[in-house]
């Protein structure tokens, strides 16, 4: 985890490296780039002017020159006459440029640098600076040299410097050019000294020196190779962003990955205590089954062994009574039957203990049931054995529960049982079972008007062998709702009951 | 009645045995009864090999007790049962025992009645006379 993080961060060390070389590189490469294009487009400008410089000799030359010499023919004109203003075309590009520069200057542009430039001019004006004697020079040593361009830095500005071979002394130039004694006499008379004389074949007199400024196109070239730089610069950081993103995903996948190990982890723990728990379970299940046998065989032979002496107590009283009466007065008779009913009594209380060990111990077999059919059939056994008894019954109809049908059948047989033997003594006795309304979880009811019973004593209720009526009012073992919620929980539901002596019970369950 | 016809009781309670046989007697039924005190001691009446070389006495009906020491009552029935000689003996179970299990494992075997002794005494000789009447006279047994 840590060695991932320290990889990554050494390689990010190397992508800003590399990303300051590629930027570098990059603007040097545009910087230079842009700078040519823009140093041809203003080489270009000076064309277009030297060019229309040009034109201006040529009108001069071809135009003037021929209508002049001709009005000096035909005598319009003092053959004498001689005037730079209308004969010289330097002079007349030189002032064209000098309007056109305060033009410039009008216009809010810098002022072009232009120079008729010559060692040995006619006119002062047009002499040489150090430089341009340097490329006069160098141009007569090196006739195929055509050009001179250079940028140049005067005063932290950038220019475009170009000169040019312009005038090449030939034969027909010497005329006026050559030496001095030769040249016509108005010329002579104009210029005293030797400027613009002594001209030799084949000599360069004159070169145009021009300067373009650059700073606008430096502007240009700024803006475009900045726009560029920052494109370049935009994509490295999207690069450089995505592979960030890219190493961020990277991590966070392996901690997802981790988290993912883990929750695997806790998910076998949880598994293992949940097998675990059901080992204990299935351990805890087979000793409770081993219980239930032990139970069972306990059960089987207190059956046995308790009602084979209850027999033997029983038959050898009535032996006694039958063989031996005679010499028995009542009361010794009387004790004897007694000896008999208590034999009969618990004979019932084991075979009712037997029932409901019985009960509790059977598997549940779960179905669909009608109750109301069940409670219904029920009652119509208790009206068949006690004909002469009136009993107003209310069963509500379709009453519907999910239980094993035996075990059911004995909850139902129970509390109707009881419900028939507690109205017993009523004249108008009323007995109803159904599903209370709307009731959640689903509670049925099973209610009397009969003699009903103190609420004191109702946790006594479900007891086993508890009866809250003396034998003498009414039979019963008290097994009978001890068994009715031993199923009822079986089933995993509630059973409780709501009375008042002598105005009648109810008693409510529920099967889940 | 004919004194012929024996009943074996099979019986391992003293008391049960005499109360038996009392019900017997009260309801005039006076065959001769042979007890076996044990499941061992059935076995060794009917299949055993007498001193005389005769072969045993086949009885009338059984009167059978399931929960007996050494051999169970039902082992005794099935014994019975798988015995061409016996085999169509009539087999009265009278037992204390209402076990659901043990009522299906008897008719399995083949039983011919199964009563369940009751506590009061009055019940249990009126049984006891319910099936001497039936077994003994009422009922023709399978040609000899």
């Amino acid at each position: 985890m840590d060695n991932k993080i320290k990889s990554t961060s050494i390689s990010y060390v190397k992508m800003i490296l590399l990303s300051v070389v590629i930027t570098g590189a990059t603007g040097v490469l545009f910087y230079f780039l842009t700078s040519r294009y823009v140093i041809s487009q203003a080489e270009k400008n000076i064309q277009n002017l030297l060019l229309s410089h040009r034109g201006i000799h040529m009108y001069i030359q071809r135009i003037m020159h021929p209508a002049l010499y001709r009005y000096k023919g035909e005598g319009e004109i003092n053959e004498d006459f001689y005037s730079p203003e209308l004969f010289s075309s330097s002079f007349a590009v030189r002032n064209q440029h000098n309007f056109y520069n305060e033009a410039r200057s009008k216009a809010g542009l810098e002022q072009m640098y232009y120079k008729m430039a010559a060692k040995n001019p006619r006119n002062p004006v047009n002499k040489s600076d150090a430089l341009e004697d340097k490329l006069i020079d160098m141009f007569n040593e090196n006739p195929n040299c055509k050009k001179y361009r250079e940028v140049v830095t005067i005063d932290g500005q950038k220019y475009l410097y170009l000169a040019m071979p312009f005038l090449k002394t030939g034969k027909a130039c010497l005329k006026c050019h050559g030496s001095r004694e030769i040249a016509p006499i108005q010329l002579q008379d104009r210029y005293p000294g030797q400027g613009g004389f002594n001209d030799l074949v084949g000599n360069i007199r004159a070169i145009e020196s021009i300067r373009a400024p650059l700073a606008h196109e430096y502007y240009t070239v700024y803006v475009i190779s900045g726009a560029l730089l920052c494109g370049v610069l935009f994509i490295m950081m999207l690069f450089f962003f995505n592979r960030r993103l890219k190493d961020t995903v990277m991590v966070r996948t392996k901690e997802l990955e981790e988290e993912n190990k883990e929750r695997k982890h806790a998910e076998a723990e949880v598994r293992k205590l949940n097998e675990d728990l059901e080992h204990r379970v299935e351990d805890r299940t087979a000793q409770l089954n081993a219980a239930n046998k032990e139970l069972d065989a306990f059960a089987y032979s207190v059956s046995h062994d308790l009602r084979a002496p209850l027999r033997g107590i029983d038959g050898f009283s009535l032996a006694l009574l039958e063989d031996f009466g005679d010499s028995l007065d009542d009361t010794g008779k009387d004790y004897l039957n007694r000896v008999r009913n208590g034999c009969v009594r618990m004979g019932l209380l084991i075979d009712d203990m037997l029932k409901m060990s019985r009960l509790t111990r059977s598997e549940i077999n779960k179905e669909e049931l009608d109750m109301s059919q069940m409670a219904r059939k029920l009652l119509e056994g208790f009206i068949f054995s006690e004909p002469d008894r009136k009993v107003e019954i209310d069963i509500q109809d379709d009453v519907r529960g999910f239980g094993d049908s035996i075990l059911i059948q004995n909850v139902l047989e129970n509390l109707l049982g009881n419900a028939w033997k507690f109205t017993g003594k009523k004249d108008a006795a009323k007995i109803s079972f159904g599903i209370v309304p709307e009731s959640e979880p689903v509670t049925y009811f099973v209610a009397d008007n009969g003699a009903g019973f103190n609420m004191e004593y109702a946790q006594k209720l479900f007891s086993a062998f508890q009866r809250l009526h003396s034998p003498g009012e009414f039979q019963g073992s008290g097994i009978g709702l001890a068994s009715v919620q031993r199923i009822i929980h079986r089933h995993g539901g509630k059973i409780w009951a709501q009375s008042e002596e002598q105005k009648g019970a109810t008693f409510y369950f529920t099967l889940a | 009645m004919n004194k012929k016809k024996i009943i074996l009781l099979v019986e391992d309670n003293p008391d049960d045995e005499a109360l038996t046989i009392r019900a017997l007697k009260k309801n005039n039924i006076l065959n001769e009864v042979i007890v076996a005190r044990d499941g061992a001691e059935a076995i060794e009446l009917l299949f055993g090999e007498t001193k005389e070389g005769t072969s045993p006495f086949l009885p009338e009906l059984i009167l059978l007790d399931l929960n007996l020491p050494k051999i169970s009552g039902l082992e005794v029935l099935k014994r019975i049962r798988s015995n061409d000689k016996t085999r169509m003996l009539p087999v009265v179970i009278l037992t204390t025992s209402n076990e659901d299990r043990d009522r299906m494992e008897s008719y399995e075997l083949g039983v011919n009645s199964y009563i369940r002794k009751p506590v009061d005494f009055g019940q249990f000789s009126e049984s006891i006379l319910q099936v001497g009447v039936y077994w003994l006279i009422l009922n023709e047994g399978p040609p000899h």
